[in-house]
């Protein structure tokens, strides 16, 4: 009786995660053809399944077109659009570059794109407006074939249309010359084209299917949400990694059969749990927040635990010797007397915005220049993992997060100094950061990447609803509330202009420290490492020790500064803040302006901050003596998601020039100058040679 | 002489392909050994199985009488294996000094994280003069400040050297040295380390097949083909044998001239 039962649940469960596996499955090929025709990890992939849907969406209920015209314009139509245009603008003039910046562009993308969509189509998500599938009646009319599981209709299109998209790619392999060459690109662009075959019109079919298997995919699963917002549908990518994970990313059968299991594995997972849990208890806080972060989980452990993956990491490229290496940063090849002009300028600057801040803005400017020193502080960590140990770090909104939460959970219930619970979150922060690079450590670039984008996403998922983390309950909800600290006589809370003092001070003194510690032994170290690996361990240097401690200072500044965020707006607001989505534009910031240089970690929180409210809302023209309020071209204010599609976008160029923009302006400037006055110095020694 | 280096049956498969068939090498203590063979025998195999970037499926590796088969890359090169490379690994974005600075902090630095937030890490007078005085060894003393991006391949060579030389080796393992070089070059490479090597009295494991190299700068030689030593020696005699002539060279008929590729 029992075992029958459970084999029933089982059966039941399997029918179940059967449509979700089949949409996975669908993604995961397509992701995996990317990744095996231009090597490009495409992060954008949950962009693009995101505008297909939103696209079907809108022309369903908005235009009110029928089912057919809707899909054939979101998924026939735009999606390959999208994937040729990417492909020909974008990824075909990088074939050459590394797989991490590659993986920055598409994590770029993924910020970019939604929103650009949004501006361009005028979409908005709204709430309670459900998205609906491409059967009439979907969610309403169930067919029950086997007596156990009624599928909807929604769900038998989903299987049907799934199947049918493998079966037009396995022709394609099967039977089309183009599919051998795809096969081919991956293993060596160059040497592929050296041998004649045409990798562009190869990659360009590539991206086309797999676009269109990421817009379909998108639409399918659109209406399993209560209401399309591009943020859900970043974890569809997610899923789509652990099935291509699964697949050793080089198998696309196996990514089928991954992206089959995964829908299956939650399924029965989602049957089953609650039973174990009456059984045992301490089972029962996950329950409810362990399902839905099972991709996470998988993807991770798949990583972490599956050796064989290590081994088939980024397939080297054995002409890449040939590229140049990264330039040396512009302050260090300056004349002497730009250096001086630099500082002095510099002096001069921070003197005005001081004076600004202090005395003249009112409390919505001081409230966004604290906000921009504070994320400075937060971006430092970028620095440190990124610009210095040259690893991409996609979980610094968790590490952030922790310094966040320890606040507000010491203040709340031991009621803690806040500095001294902000020094201990900060220092939790980095146990946790070195914690978790003990497993990923062996990962290379893009895996590492990866996994702790998993961590970031689990973190999400799992932990923040833990109630000694996020509160629990209805803490997310009704606020983590968070005091400002008080320092003997000083009372941060009383004024913002303190606090604001408070954190230029903290600033200041992350920033020296990030500064020794690339002039100290640590940082020549890591730049050892980031230039040859096999070389620095020739000379005795261990990975591992350094990428940990690079970790682990990373997490340490993230969980300081989120400390401060969250005494700055007096909660954590972890969502706004932290979340997943949010901390990669983070990344994307500070990448596209300087990843290597404490200036760029500054200009990446004052871009974070201000760059909204001075140039999209037009603040800036305010100031001019023609201008106020009232008198500006209508035009303003530029919608905020412009924000996100420059920045985005601007993450495009980290393939030539890795430095970043303003490293980039920067070097050529001082380059410029520096031939100036060089020039000049020798037409002195030798008038002054000839005056002897 | 005491052997420095020792390996015993070292193996290795790759997917039922016998890459290493039971290796015997030694070195003895500030002598010049050759390991050479024709390209497929097993020589970067070896190579690796020496530094413990390849486990060997098979076999010990004994360095100064201690059993080092089981310790990671960085931990071999702390006990005193210093290396480098066929194709040049420099570190990108930094000068030649810094580059001897690194490793000379690596070999005797302590402490390095509380001393470098302190502002202590950066490199001291007697640390840039030791690296200077290995730089003059090399005759790279006015390159000092080079970036290594506007180095020539013989001078990038010559950095990895003296990278080496900074953690006080004392067997030093150079991979096809001459790769990418021409003849004038490597003559002076060679050159130099053996002066070099006069002075610090450190032992030379040599992979190489430009035999002209390896016929005027090593004592004695191994010759590997197939994964298994054919042959071992005195130098000229051993490239004499006409079992490693026919393997090396081919069947062709050669004088002793040719080999330089």
């Amino acid at each position: 009786m029992i075992l029958a039962s459970f084999g029933e649940d089982l059966i039941r469960a399997i029918l179940q995660g059967t449509p979700p596996g089949t949409v996975y499955a669908l993604i995961g090929l397509g992701f995996v053809l990317t990744y095996k025709t231009s090597g490009v990890f495409n992060l954008a992939f949950g962009a693009q399944a995101y505008i297909s849907a939103a696209m079907f969406f809108k022309a369903r209920q908005d235009w009110e077109w029928g089912i057919v015209p809707a899909l054939i314009l979101s998924v026939f139509v735009l999606a390959p659009a999208i994937g040729l245009i990417l492909e020909r603008l974008i990824f075909r003039n990088l074939r050459t570059a590394s797989a991490v910046s590659k993986l920055v562009i598409a994590i770029g993308l993924s910020v970019a794109l939604p929103a650009l969509f949004e501006i361009v189509a005028d979409y908005k998500p709204v709430a309670g407006r459900s998205p609906t599938g491409i059967v009439p009646n979907g969610s309403s009319v169930f067919y029950d074939p086997l007596g156990v599981y009624p599928f909807s209709r929604d769900e038998l299109a989903q299987i049907a249309v799934a199947v049918l998209g493998m079966l037009l790619l396995g022709a394609i392999f099967r039977f089309t010359a183009a599919g051998l060459a795809m096969r081919a690109v991956v293993e060596s662009p160059r040497m592929t084209e050296l041998a004649g075959i045409p990798a562009d019109r190869i990659s360009a079919l590539a991206w086309a299917i797999s676009s269109m298997f990421a817009g379909m995919a998108g639409v399918l699963i659109a209406p399993r949400l209560p209401t399309l917002i591009s943020t859900d549908f970043f974890t569809l990518v997610i899923v789509a990694m652990a099935a291509a994970a699964l697949g050793r990313l080089v198998s696309l059968p196996r990514a089928l059969i991954g992206g089959l299991g995964l829908g299956w594995f939650i399924a029965i997972f989602r049957t089953f749990l609650p039973r174990w849990s009456d059984d045992y208890t301490w089972l029962e806080p996950f329950e409810d927040n362990l399902a839905p972060s099972l991709p996470f989980v998988v993807l991770f452990g798949v990583l972490v635990f599956w050796p064989a993956i290590r081994r088939s990491i980024d397939a080297t490229d054995p002409l890449s010797g040939v590229d140049p290496p990264p330039p040396a940063l512009a302050s260090s090849t300056r004349h002497p007397l730009l250096t001086m002009q630099t500082r002095a300028f510099g002096v001069a600057f921070f003197l005005l915005v001081g004076w600004l801040a202090f005395f003249r803005a009112d409390g919505r400017w001081v409230f966004l220049l604290t906000q921009a020193v504070i994320l400075s502080i937060i971006y430092l960590s970028i620095t440190v993992i990124t610009g210095f140990a040259g690893q991409i770090s996609l979980c610094q909104g968790a590490f952030a997060a922790i310094g966040g939460f320890t606040v507000f959970q010491m203040a709340d219930r031991y009621d803690m100094s806040v500095l001294l619970a902000a020094l201990i979150g900060a220092f939790i922060a980095a146990l946790v950061g070195a914690l978790l690079s003990l497993p990923v450590l062996r990962l290379g670039g893009v895996w590492l990447a990866i996994a702790t984008l998993a961590f970031a996403f689990f973190f999400d998922a799992v932990m923040v609803q833990a109630s000694w983390v996020g509160g629990g309950g209805t803490a997310l909800l009704s606020g983590t509330e968070v005091p400002r600290p008080v320092l003997g006589p000083i009372d941060f809370g009383a004024s913002d202009r303190t606090f604001l003092a408070l954190a230029i001070v903290v600033f200041i003194i992350v920033a020296i420290g990030v500064i020794q510690l690339r002039e100290g032994t640590i940082g020549r170290t890591l730049r050892a490492l980031r230039g040859s690996e096999v070389a620095a361990e020739s000379i005795g240097i261990s990975p591992a020790r350094a990428r940990i401690i690079a970790f682990a200072v990373s997490a340490f500044i993230a969980g300081l500064g989120g400390a401060l965020l969250s005494m700055q707006q007096k909660n954590v607001n972890y969502s706004t803040n932290f979340s997943p989505v949010a901390a990669l534009f983070w990344l994307v910031l500070v990448v596209s302006l300087s990843a290597r240089t404490v200036e760029g970690a500054g200009q990446a929180g004052f871009a974070f901050a201000l760059f909204g409210p001075l140039i999209l809302e037009g603040s800036l023209l305010e100031w001019l003596p023609f201008l106020n309020e009232d008198n500006l071209p209508s035009f303003f204010p530029i919608s905020a998601k412009w924000r996100f599609v420059l920045f985005g976008l601007t993450a495009i160029q980290f393939a030539r020039h890795p430095e970043g923009m303003l490293e980039f302006g920067k070097r050529r400037a001082t380059h410029k100058r520096n031939e100036r006055y060089y020039a000049r110095d020798a037409a002195r020694a030798a008038a002054a040679e000839l005056a002897q | 002489m005491n052997a420095i280096l020792e390996s015993h049956g070292i193996t290795k498969d790759f997917s039922g392909i016998r890459a290493l068939n039971g290796v015997d090498i030694n070195v003895g203590e500030g002598e010049r050994v050759g390991l050479i063979g024709p390209n497929g025998a097993g020589k970067t195999t070896f190579f690796n199985c020496l530094l413990g970037i390849l486990t060997p499926d098979a076999g010990t590796v004994q360095f100064r009488g201690n059993d080092i088969s089981n310790l990671r890359v960085h931990k071999r090169a702390r006990a005193g294996i210093g290396r480098t490379f066929q194709r040049i690994e420099l570190f990108s974005d930094t000068s030649v000094r810094e580059h001897l600075l690194i490793a000379e902090r690596v070999h005797n630095g302590s402490g390095a994280f509380w001393k470098d937030l302190l502002g202590m890490g950066r490199p001291t007078a007697v640390e840039i003069e030791r690296c200077d005085d290995v730089l003059e060894l090399l005759g790279l003393r006015e390159l000092g400040d080079e970036p290594i991006e506007a180095l020539s391949l013989g001078q990038g060579r010559l950095v990895e050297v003296g990278r080496a030389l900074m953690t006080e080796p004392r067997l030093l393992l150079l991979d096809e040295p001459s790769s990418g070089l021409d003849r004038e070059e490597t003559a002076a490479l060679a050159a130099t380390l053996r002066e070099v090597q006069a002075e610090k009295g450190f032992a030379i494991l040599l992979v190489e097949h430009d035999v002209e190299l390896v016929s005027k700068f090593t004592e004695r030689l191994y010759v590997l083909d197939f994964g298994s030593l054919i042959a071992q020696g005195p130098t000229a005699e051993t490239l004499s044998d006409p079992a490693v002539r026919r393997a090396y060279l081919g069947t062709l008929e050669v004088d002793s001239e040719v080999g330089s590729d």
